[in-house]
């Protein structure tokens, strides 16, 4: 099943309401259904290699603070029953649930959101903002910041080796270290300006300032009216109202 | 007759100032590998922000806080996503001191710096007290952990967190921007229409 990118942003959506008024037990449920669907929904897979590594390894870091975070609330937020003694000290109660509550909200926000970027590839997501009226200018800024994005890596690293050929104290003390830093980023400052004049005339020559930038069909386009997304919605909408009757009825 | 959002936009983010922006995103979002490799324990993540703010405009900062918010949480650090209000303050905040005349003074570029941190760490605080309780899953968790075991509220604990880093983090940061934009060619800085805000001298194209 293929998804579209409404369908997608409303379901993020859809999660953060979950995550700020359902109980952390549900989210739990929601935390694993995210990441069983990243392996079953073709829609959400995610779109390259380095996507996937990054959605992996926020998981495993994410997963490791959470369950120190946990812990640490448990041994100095003291309140409630003692539920666990490791030698000498001991894990109360309230900080262990406060630390859980935490740690599962913030999981299902961050997975929501990690999701949605890894299986959606940049380029779509631009075409969709300027489908949905983002001015040509900001698309321009977008696209432009992904060639930046592919380049700075490789010119820092020779503005680096550069600067270290020439002696700056890249591997000195700390506050030599902090002085070379101004010898980095000053360089490509002034790279960025010279790039920058250039880009900016050919841009503003072509006209491309002020109409649609031309961007490839996407492979999946779904011009219909979406059922899911409005499904989805229905389904914040309920949410909200369950949560309020809760909140007057409790 | 008054502008619209979009026209003030669209009459900053002209010429030069549309790829400068675009590379000022880049930057915040790669500035963690300069300080990576030159091992020095600062964020300095808003730099990008503070260039664009004080060579282009306070429009054209707040697109580039944002947008690099957007793509950080696309990148693979998400909660960036619920941190967008904090990115426009600075942008805003920045570009309005610019304007005012504030990038021409290194001391004022200094109070400029401490100020914002300030400000950062105010407007931050309830989005990380009450959306993450605090937790971050950064190290600095730890120190509003800290905080609170002294018996500190959440909110007060966040914020205490964020006096202890925001202010030092801006300041340097704001103090490399104006040190930076004196050291480029007036040629290259006439280019673009933020140019007044620094020296008189450097104004001139």
């Amino acid at each position: 099943m293929r998804l579209d990118l409404s369908s997608k942003l409303a379901l993020v959506l859809l999660l953060w309401l979950c995550a700020f008024l359902l109980d952390w037990s549900i989210n739990l449920i929601l935390i694993t259904l995210l990441i069983l669907v990243r392996y079953l929904l073709p829609g959400y897979r995610p779109q390259s290699a380095r996507a996937s590594k990054s959605f992996n390894k926020f998981l495993f870091y994410g997963g490791t603070i959470v369950f120190l975070f946990a812990g640490i609330n448990a041994l100095f937020l003291r309140g409630g029953d003692v539920v666990l003694t490791i030698a000498t000290l001991d894990f109360h109660e309230e900080g262990l649930m406060f630390g859980i509550r935490t740690a599962v909200r913030l999981l299902l926000l961050s997975i929501s959101i990690l999701l949605f970027f890894a299986s959606t590839p940049l380029r779509d997501f631009i075409r969709f903002l300027q489908q949905k009226g983002l001015p040509p200018q900001l698309v321009l800024v977008l696209l432009l910041t992904l060639h930046f994005l592919d380049q700075l890596p490789a010119r820092i690293h020779q503005v680096f080796v550069a600067q270290e050929a020439r002696g700056a104290p890249v591997r000195a003390g700390i506050f030599s270290r902090s002085q070379a830093l101004f010898s980095v980023v000053s360089p490509l400052v002034l790279s960025s300006i010279i790039e920058s004049i250039d880009r900016g005339t050919a841009l503003e020559v072509r006209g491309f300032l002020h109409k649609p930038v031309p961007m490839p069909a996407a492979a999946h386009e779904q011009r219909s009216r979406n059922l899911l997304t409005a499904a989805v919605i229905l389904l914040s909408v309920a949410i909200i109202i369950y949560s309020v009757l809760r909140w007057l009825l409790v | 007759m008054k502008r619209s959002i979009r026209q003030r936009i669209a009459d900053e983010l002209t010429g030069a100032a549309l790829p400068f922006v675009a590379f000022c995103i880049a930057l915040n979002l790669t500035v963690g590998q300069i300080t990576a490799l030159l091992k020095i324990p600062l964020y300095l993540d808003s730099i990008g922000t503070v260039l664009a703010a004080v060579l282009v405009g306070p429009w054209s900062a707040v697109i580039c806080g944002s947008f690099a918010n957007i793509l950080a949480s696309a990148f693979g650090n998400p909660s960036m996503m619920f941190f967008i209000p904090v990115v426009i303050v600075i942008g805003a905040f920045t570009g309005y001191l610019a304007r005012r005349g504030w990038f021409k003074r290194w001391y004022l570029v200094a109070i400029g710096g401490v100020l914002q941190g300030v400000l950062a760490a105010i407007v931050s605080a309830p989005i990380s007290a009450y959306l993450f309780s605090g937790v971050m899953l950064s190290g600095t968790d730890f120190l509003v952990l800290y905080f609170r075991a002294m018996g500190n509220s959440l909110l007060d604990s966040v914020f205490y967190q964020g006096l202890t880093s925001d202010p030092a983090d801006k300041l340097i940061t704001y103090l490399l921007v104006f040190f930076l934009v004196r050291g480029l060619p007036k040629r290259l800085l006439g280019q673009l229409r933020g140019a007044s805000n620094i020296q008189q001298g450097q104004a001139a194209a």
